[in-house]
């Protein structure tokens, strides 16, 4: 079985616990204007170009393929979307087994929304598991149930997006509205499954939820951690060079907004950490 | 009367004709300890400071130059002008042995010597040594007089009293201890002129002074005596180590190793570094503290695996319980208790070996031949591998000559008689440790420079010419040639895009293990000239500038004169895949096979090892790659903002530091060059 990634992040202390390794799957149902990560959006093979690396060789006759990406001396030119088996993904992440192990870290299947080429990644997760490391799935959560299901068996924790309660925050925000995602949180956490939550923090589009997501949260069970994270905008370069229109909000979050959301929910008796400072 | 240094150095120079080098260097340092100026300087509470540094050693280098026209009779020279490898002295890297210098103090070690005097009858030659010996150390002892009177004249009691008492008796009390350890020093370092590169185990060796209850004035004197050490300016760093394993394999880690290891993260000390020696029972808790420490800024601190460095000791020949008392004389090389390490004397330039085996020979830049032609037009990859090989063989046994023309003069250049008088095997033999060669091990090293840069090539070679065809071996040595011009987009794309040592790929990695084996093969437990082995190690030091700038172009996208890899680790940016794949890379060497050193450069940036998930991450990565057979690690923690802004105004940061190749530096005195290489360094991290 194969699947589409459009890169592998070895020795991330950002993703969770211990030193991991974090799969980028490529494809995401979601437009959320600060993605920082838009080359995992399509789900199709995609090369970016650039422009300011480009020392006109032309060794690519101005044609952008994987073969013509490869082959560019400056890296001016970046493929992204490698397919892989399942197989050979795993034995390649289990390079760093023995650091999994001594560190409690393991893999983090992140994307794009790694759960929307499912089968793919209950496949990956069950190979991982079976080899005793540690599987995290990160998840914007608007995912068939199915799939979710089926991963749940394999899953040590998931990091749960939360962007916004409201429905119209949401969907101007992400460009879908936010059901679904609720639903399956819910699921997840009925199901028992340890569940962080991530909440992107993004001054004048959805700082407003806060107190909903702190009121929503309360009570629910499984919650081990609710992180907030601070936006940035270090991505606008890899827009451009995909091609893709730059969605990035030109708003600063400052470590007070990150701090202050943290607080209210904190008020909420939920366990908030500051994505800044970790602890 | 003293004498300034001009007069010192102008008495000691008419000793340089060789003839009894025992009695004229002997002789010398008792004029040196007669005739020093001495000075107290404000700020010591230990020891005074005199103007003699350096004097024996400028006269050992006087002497060595007598026989450096051996190289050019034994048909050296070409390869040792075209930076394809050097063998030359070393009377430093040396370790006294501090067992003996704390327990009998300098009283003892002089009563000592009177002592193996009684047993050794009439043996002239000895009873001569025994004579010259304590000779010496009467001289010392007058030195030490004149010092306590100096100390006392500027109102210093405490430091002259002792004085006084330690040439009565052995020292009784942490201070005198720490007195004793610095008193050593100066009589080695600046009478002697054998360069002495530790101050041993210090956990170990206090632990007999110290009490719990004296905790505090404890640290008082542990910051104080940092600060000496600290303004004794030993070039490249005065090491110390704490923790390892004793002969049962238990722990050595005791309160003192965590009172120091504080003690050094409150100093601000630029010249002294540490090493950690780490064992599968070593305290999770003093790594953490020196990991932590290293994030701090604290970049000088090296961890070695103690089992991988007593495996390698015990395969070049020292005894298991001299192999587990070690210690590490310099940067990363290590050396059993009783053993002259030698560990600068030579090295080889692994990428010169495959430059020459493409040439079949010759030199690219000077023209010379430097080994035999064996051709250079191989049909398949294996063919020029396996001439690569022998050439670098050759290399290995160039750089052993050189060093054994040298070496089998000892008795001609240089002896040392403090150094000599704290090892039990120089007094039993009696004679000096260099000029009789009477140390237990009297081995000598070889270090393998620019590993990864060959490995490389190597690789960039295979694929090239034998997987791709995009080019012949002669276009490629052409391009070599003339150093890539009208070729930037090859050279780039190689030097970007092609397979490289350090990203954890096991047949790119292969050649790295068996270039070591090579070396290995072909130099551990060789005998030198002194009746001693020699040994192996990896690291590089400055070495990969000098000879950078003596190697072409080479194949894996490197231009001419550019510097080759650094100690054991990647290329220059060519680990992009994180430290875990780098130091997979790593594993695929047996360092079981260098004793001498094999060393890896972690550079991380400051994001990466934040809050308490990156520190857990550092101790784990740690702990995997000794578990994994690794050998030494040694960290920059680096903050791409920090460093630019400190380049821009350094007078903002006058105490950042980085640690350069095998000591730390400050940061503001790096030439621009090598600020920018740290800066682009701490963006890969």
């Amino acid at each position: 079985m194969t699947g589409l990634i459009s890169g592998i992040k070895r020795m991330e202390i950002h993703d969770g616990d211990g030193c991991r390794t974090t799969v980028f799957f490529k494809g995401c149902p979601l437009r959320c204007l600060w993605c920082h990560n838009p080359e995992s959006i399509s789900f199709a093979p995609q090369v970016a170009f650039f422009r300011e690396k480009c020392m006109g060789c032309s060794l690519c006759v101005g044609q952008r393929t994987e073969k013509t990406a490869e082959n560019c001396p400056t890296c001016a030119q970046i493929f992204y979307g490698r397919t892989v088996e399942a197989e050979a993904l795993v034995s390649e992440l289990a390079q760093d087994e023995d650091y999994f192990r001594n560190s409690g870290g393991g893999v983090t299947l992140s994307g794009g929304e790694c759960l929307m080429q499912g089968d793919f990644a209950v496949e990956v997760a069950r190979l991982l598991k079976e080899r005793g490391i540690s599987v995290f799935v990160d998840t914007c959560g608007y995912v068939k149930r199915e799939i979710l299901e089926r991963i749940v068996p394999y899953t040590d924790r998931f990091l749960y997006d939360i962007k916004a309660i409201d429905p119209a925050v949401h969907r101007r925000c992400t460009g879908r509205e936010n059901g679904l995602i609720l639903e399956n949180l819910a699921f997840l956490s009925e199901r028992g499954c340890d569940v962080e939550i991530r909440y992107p923090l993004v001054k004048d589009y959805n700082d407003g939820e806060c107190d909903k997501i702190g009121a929503f949260l309360q009570g629910m069970k499984g919650i081990s951690k609710i992180k907030v994270l601070q936006y940035h905008s270090f991505a606008a370069s890899r827009y451009e060079a995909l091609g893709m229109e730059n969605t990035l909000p030109r708003v600063v979050t400052t470590p007070q907004d990150v701090a202050q959301a943290v607080e209210i929910l904190q008020s909420y008796g939920l366990p908030a950490v500051n994505g800044i400072s970790e602890d | 009367m003293s004498l300034n240094r001009e007069q010192l150095l102008e008495y000691a120079k008419k000793q340089v004709n060789t003839e009894d080098v025992r009695r004229e260097d002997y002789e010398n340092v008792i004029y040196l300890l007669d005739h020093c100026q001495i000075t107290v300087p404000a700020e010591n509470r230990f020891f005074v400071d005199v103007n003699c540094n350096g004097i024996q050693r400028e006269i050992y280098r006087e002497r060595c130059a007598l026989f450096q026209p051996l190289w050019e009779e034994h048909g050296l020279m070409p390869g040792i002008r075209g930076g394809a490898f050097a063998g030359d002295h070393d009377f430093g890297h040396t370790c006294a042995h501090w067992e003996s210098v704390l327990s009998l103090g300098i009283f003892g070690l002089w009563k000592r010597v009177g002592e193996y005097a009684k047993q050794a009858g009439d043996h002239a030659r000895k009873q001569e040594f025994y004579t010259q010996l304590d000779a010496v150390y009467q001289g010392a002892f007058r030195f030490l007089k004149r010092a306590a009177d100096s100390a006392r004249a500027v109102g210093k009691h405490e430091m002259a009293e002792s004085l006084e008492y330690l040439t009565t008796d052995a020292p009784r009390t942490m201070y005198e201890a720490m007195q004793t350890v610095i008193v050593y020093y100066v009589l080695q370092q600046m009478f002697d002129g054998s360069p002495l590169r530790t101050v041993g185990r210090l956990d170990k060796l206090f632990a007999p002074y110290y009490s719990s209850d004296r905790r505090a004035e404890t640290e008082a004197l542990m910051l104080d005596f940092l600060a000496e050490l600290d303004r004794l300016k030993a070039d490249a760093n005065m090491p110390f180590a704490l923790g390892g394993t004793d002969a049962q394999g238990n722990c050595l880690v005791n309160e003192l190793s965590y009172l120091i290891l504080n003690c050094y993260r409150k100093s601000n000390t630029t010249n002294v570094k540490f090493h950690i020696l780490c064992s599968r029972n070593t305290p999770e808790e003093l790594v953490l503290g020196g990991l932590d420490a290293v994030r701090e800024g604290k970049n000088s601190i090296v961890f070695l695996s103690d089992e991988k460095v007593i495996e390698s000791l015990v395969k070049i020949g020292a005894a298991p319980e001299d192999a587990v008392n070690y210690h590490v004389v310099g940067c990363y090389e290590c050396g059993a208790e009783g053993e002259i390490t030698c560990s600068c004397n030579a090295k080889v330039n692994i990428p010169k070996a495959l430059e020459l085996t493409l040439t079949d020979g010759v030199d690219l830049l000077t023209g010379e031949r430097i080994v035999p032609a064996r051709g250079a037009d191989f049909a398949s990859f294996e063919d020029l591998y396996a001439s690569f090989t022998d050439t670098l063989r050759d290399l290995c046994r160039g750089a052993m000559k050189a060093t054994d023309l040298i070496e089998a003069n000892y008795h001609r250049i240089h002896a040392s008689p403090f150094f000599t008088s704290t090892y039990p095997s120089a007094l039993e033999k009696g004679g000096d440790l260099y000029a009789d060669q009477t140390a237990k091990y009297n081995n000598s090293s070889v270090n393998g420079i620019g590993l990864a840069t060959a490995v490389d090539s190597l690789v960039a070679i295979r694929k090239l010419v034998y997987e791709d065809g995009t080019l012949t071996l002669s276009e490629l040595l052409e391009i070599l040639k003339t150093d890539w011009a009208g070729k930037e987009p090859l050279r780039l794309l190689i030097q970007n895009r092609f397979p490289k040592f350090g990203n954890a790929k096991p047949d790119v990695d292969a050649f790295a293990g068996d270039i070591v084996d090579v070396m290995h093969g072909e130099i551990s437990g060789k005998p030198n000239a002194k009746g001693g082995v020699y040994r192996l190690g990896l690291f590089s030091i400055n070495w990969r500038w000098a000879f950078g700038a003596k190697t072409a172009a080479s194949a894996d996208g490197r231009r001419k004169g550019d510097p080759i890899s650094q100690n054991t680790g990647a290329s220059f940016g060519a680990h992009r895949e994180g430290a875990t794949a780098h130091l997979t890379s790593l594993c695929a060497i047996d360092s079981s096979k260098t004793p001498n050193g094999a060393i890896v450069d972690l550079d991380l940036h400051s994001s990466s090892v934040k809050g308490s998930n990156g520190l857990k991450t550092m101790y784990a990565t740690l702990k995997t790659f000794f578990e994994k057979g690794g050998f030494s690690v040694h960290y920059n923690v680096l903050n791409t903002e920090v460093l630019k802004a400190a380049k821009a105004d350094p007078s903002a940061y006058p105490n950042l530091q980085v640690r350069l190749c095998g000591w730390n530096v400050l940061f503001a005195n790096l030439s621009d060059r090598e600020k920018d290489e740290f800066i682009a360094r701490s963006m890969k991290g």
